[in-house]
């Protein structure tokens, strides 16, 4: 009987194999298309502006401009110092609050943080820094004599260090997000509890033990928000340098040039970031291997503590720092919103004004609903594949080999450049303008996050749970739902959670889908940020940030409670 | 003989006109129902709210279904037509009146992703004096052979408040010494962003040597030599700019924004109501006020266009017509709507719209038609790329 069930079960697996083998296709078709739509134009070929004559023109030209190299050499700083300055502080942190109260309250603050828009985040932490803005304001002119603000380069400095800076804020909290959900994975408390009661000192034990079980599941993240900085526009818009600025910044001036020919070398451009990206990634993961090289013998050389102690707390204040800005610029977004007049060097408006907020009611109700509409959408069908896909993996790891590798593409390649390429493919199939096609373009960047977010902890999970279910039970799909999805909860609510973020945010995909007739909340406040008003921006960027906010703690409270409550129930339920 | 000939162009002339007539009401009847998209810059409320009237307006009158589609940046929209020519879409384009400035303009009709020509045969095009203005047939020295349609005028503008400064600099030498006796509290927007490639514009025209080389295209002139004493210029000012020169504001708006913040004294803006439309607002203090260069600012205007591929081009020409409307022109150029400046020629106006016109109120710091004074004409077209790839290879390395 059991062995019946189970064959009846490697049947439907097969079909599993047949609908995975769809799903790639579907997944890769697009980004073919938008690879095509970037790689020929990069060289020369586009026939929309009548250039049907492969040529090198397009990258002469791009090695001929001046801003590239200096572009480069800034995207590459802020990046790569990015990327490790938030890993560092989110091990750290993680290492010396783990078990402690402080983590619960660094949990609770994480949600926020990773729903509110790039760019809010940026124009709040601007307003922060600036010589004109909250922080001098707090100290002057008592403390500091200022009448009028200093003449500092405190934000959009030349090397991109408040970029970084503001990197940082958004990244960290998504890589500890990352790596909470993976200690779940591994048994974190009692290798603690082992390492410890051998003399090791805590930090040693997360210096020695955990971090090489950890990093591999917290891999791929890393890389995205490697490949994120690398290629960010929004962000570096608003608090990066502008002469020059960072490639991707360039790369999308190029873009909107009211040159088109700019477009050729924009496209050269974009594959060159392209293989920025990856070398970058490269490097990366080449000087992880070399630290393990090294670092190996240190593993076990039997000493208990580890002199990157105070490092690590040093890390770990600065995180509290980062959160400190962070929090700093989420409470500016909504004084904004309610402010009519707020000069230097006062620290607070010194007129409030309901007006602009009901002027927009109307507005924001109708954009808050369709950006709902296609975030739920994406991220539910993003969830279905992901889970298709993983539960594919898990069985036959190569089979999803194709998939594995083109579906990072979206979020890797520069969105500026590989847009262009779907929006020409979009038109032709006369998909363009339609929310299918704007939810379709979402899935294309939830997808990759939320399959990533989810493969760790779904690979991770222990089968035999499962075949001991199916044993007892012999129905597959009931053990499937109540046993494995149903422990899996913690991780696919995060996934989540993180998909209507990421959907939230996308600017560049609902512009070239919708063809600005699709608006959310995203679009509108990026135009509306072109402005340059901070009370308008704030007015949006916060209701952008809300609704993201209320599914991550959504997200964070509801498989804690999901069994207690699901048992009441059912209790109530039988007592009827 | 004379007589007769005459008697001929006369019938002959009435015949075209009563054509035309009978064209427009084909063109009125074809585009009841319709629905036009037009892609405009959203960046500010009240131009929005503008729209949204001309958008009821349009629907009442004409009931052609008006839609606002909100750009970040107007090459959004040039990209969009592109991207459909390059998709075949050759009638069915989702864009169907686009807001265009010279650059974008040049490139729309440069790769004939225009519709037209239209806008003379407009019924309101009467209204206009081609002559009154250079920028109406030339918009940035590219000839608008009727292929857009003028919307509004606009003339660069300084501001400054009284509270912090008392001589505003009124003219490019002077902001030069005012820079350098006030370190980091001058500047100017990035170029290409079209009103720092206008500045740039207007300082060249200050200090250079050969002024009547401008109006050539730029491959005819010595560009080093005509261009020399603006560089040397702008190598001088940089070190006491803003953040000493190593970032600049994106905008007009932003450049509002500092300076309210006080982080500095001066800001430039194409729209003559800026100020009081931004005081009212809440965003700069009741003691802002604007003004122009001595020897007068650069201007120009305007329009709208239609792009090859719209599907509802008669909906998009009744919407042009309507926005050349005198009522259209009156309530656009009301401080306290938007306060651009009208295109249309007032002598030719009827004596009540005229006297609509002289009724409109002024905000507190806009200035008079008078106080602006002649503008300066946009050198040729060609100057643009030319000015904006020198700079960035100078300053943006």
């Amino acid at each position: 009987m059991i062995t019946l069930s189970i064959s009846k079960f490697t049947l439907k697996l097969n079909g599993l194999a047949t609908a995975s083998r769809l799903i790639t296709l579907l997944f890769i078709l697009p980004i073919i298309l938008g690879l095509v739509g970037t790689l020929l134009p990069a060289f020369d070929f586009l026939p929309a502006l009548s250039h049907y004559q492969f040529s090198l023109k397009p990258w002469f030209s791009l090695f001929e401009s001046p801003e590239l190299w200096g572009s480069i050499k800034l995207t590459l700083l802020s990046g790569l110092l990015a990327s490790f300055i938030s890993f560092v502080i989110a091990f750290a942190t993680i290492s010396v609050f783990y078990e402690s109260r402080w983590l619960i309250s660094i949990r609770n603050t994480l949600a926020p943080i990773l729903a509110i828009p790039h760019a809010a985040i940026a124009i709040g932490l601007v307003f922060i820094l600036s010589p004109s803005g909250w922080i001098v304001r707090l100290l002057s002119p008592w403390l500091t004599d200022y009448e009028r603000p200093p003449t500092w380069i405190s934000v959009q400095d030349p090397y991109g260090l408040s970029l970084v800076l503001a990197l940082v804020v958004k990244e960290t909290p998504y890589l500890l997000f990352v790596i909470l959900a993976s200690l779940e994975q591994i048994k974190t408390c009692e290798l603690i509890k082992v390492g410890t009661s051998m003399g090791y000192a805590r930090i040693a034990v997360w210096r020695k033990v955990i971090l090489p079980i950890l990093y591999p599941l917290i891999r791929l993240p890393l890389l995205v928000i490697l490949a994120f900085s690398l290629t960010v526009v929004d962000l570096s818009l608003v608090i990066g340098p502008n002469t020059p600025s960072t490639f991707a910044v360039t790369l999308f001036h190029w873009f909107n040039d009211t040159d088109l020919d700019m477009r050729f070398t924009a496209s050269a451009g974009a594959v060159l970031l392209m293989f920025i990206i990856l070398l970058s990634a490269l490097c990366w993961e080449a000087l992880y291997q070399i630290f393990v090289l090294f670092d190996r013998r240190r593993w076990c050389n039997g000493k208990r503590t580890s002199l990157l102690t105070p490092i690590f707390h040093g890390a770990a204040f600065t995180y509290l720092v980062s959160m400190l800005l962070a929090v700093l610029s989420l409470i500016v977004l909504p004084i904004w919103t309610f402010t009519h007049r707020w000069r230097f060097p006062d620290i607070l408006p010194t007129s409030w004004s309901f007006k602009k907020i009901e002027q927009l009611a109307p507005l924001l109700f109708e954009l808050a609903c369709v950006s709902l509409v296609i975030a739920f959408a994406s991220t539910l069908l993003a969830l279905c594949i992901s889970i298709l896909m993983l539960e594919q993996k898990r069985t036959l790891p190569n089979s999803t080999r194709w998939f594995d590798r083109f579906i990072y593409l979206p979020i890797i390649l520069p969105q500026v450049g590989f847009l262009f390429g779907i929006q020409v493919f979009l038109i032709w199939s006369n998909n363009s303008g339609s929310l299918l096609a704007v939810i379709g373009l979402h899935l294309l960047y939830v997808l990759p996050y939320v399959y990533l977010t989810l493969s760790g902890p779904y690979l991770a999970f222990n089968q035999s749970f499962y075949r001991q279910a199916v044993c007892l039970t012999k129905r597959p799909w009931h053990s499937f739902l109540q046993v494995k999805l149903a422990m899996l909860k913690p991780a696919l609510f995060s996934a989540f959670a993180l998909g209507i973020a990421v959907s939230f945010a996308q600017y560049l995909p609902t512009l070239t889908a919708g063809e600005g007739r699709i608006n959310t909340l995203t679009t509108e406040a990026v135009a509306l940020a072109a402005s340059g008003e901070r009370k308008k921006v704030g007015n949006m960027a916060m209701l952008q940030a809300l609704f993201p906010l209320i599914i991550f703690m959504l997200a964070q409270w509801l498989p804690r409670v999901w069994t207690q409550y699901r048992l009441k129930l059912a209790k109530m339920i039988t007592h009827k | 003989m004379l007589k007769k000939s005459l008697l001929v162009s006369g019938v002959l002339a009435s015949l075209i006109s009563t054509a035309g007539a009978q064209n427009w009401q084909d063109t009125l009847e074809e585009a009841k129902g319709q629905t036009v998209y037009w892609n405009a810059w959203g960046g500010s409320d009240n131009i929005n709210a503008y729209i949204d009237w001309i958008k009821s307006s349009v629907k009442e009158e004409y009931q052609v279904n008006l839609k606002h589609v909100k750009l970040a940046d107007t090459a959004d929209a040039v990209s969009r037509v592109l991207a459909e020519k390059a998709a075949g879409n050759n009638n069915k384009g989702s864009i169907d009146l686009i807001w265009v400035n010279g650059e974008n303009f040049r490139t729309l009709k440069q790769n004939n992703l225009l519709f037209g020509p239209f806008s003379q045969e407009l019924p309101n095009y009467q209204y206009i004096d081609e002559s009154s203005k250079k920028s109406l047939t030339q918009d940035f020295g590219t000839d608008v052979d009727g292929m857009e349609s003028p919307w509004g005028a606009a003339q660069v503008i300084f501001m400054y408040d009284t509270v912090t400064v008392s001589q505003p600099p009124k003219s490019m030498a002077q902001l030069l010494s005012y820079a350098e006796s006030n370190p980091g509290r001058i500047s100017y927007p990035e170029p290409p962003q079209f009103l720092g490639t206008t500045f740039l514009k207007q300082a060249l025209i200050e200090t250079t040597h050969y002024p009547t080389a401008l109006s050539k295209p730029v491959t005819q002139v010595d560009f080093d030599q005509v261009t020399k004493p603006l560089w040397a210029f702008l190598d001088r000012l940089h070190p006491n700019t803003w953040r000493s020169g190593t970032s600049f504001p994106s905008s007009s708006e932003q450049m509002m924004r500092l300076l309210d913040d006080q982080e500095i004294d001066l800001a430039l803006s194409f729209d003559v109501s800026a100020a009081s439309v931004q005081i009212d607002q809440g965003n700069l203090s009741d003691t802002v006020r604007s003004y122009v260069f001595d020897r007068g600012t650069i201007g120009n205007t305007h329009f709208v266009a239609i792009p090859y591929n719209s599907a509802s081009t008669a909906g998009a020409q009744v919407v042009a017509n309507f926005l050349l409307s005198p009522k259209a022109q009156i309530k656009k150029q009301d401080p306290t709507t938007w306060g651009d400046l009208s295109v249309l020629s007032y002598n030719r106006l009827s004596q009540q719209d005229k006297t609509a016109f002289d009724n409109l109120p002024r905000g507190i710091a806009t200035l008079t038609l008078d106080e602006l004074g002649e503008s300066l004409p946009e050198p040729h077209v060609s100057w643009v790329e030319a000015l904006e790839k020198e700079w960035r290879k100078r300053y943006a390395k």
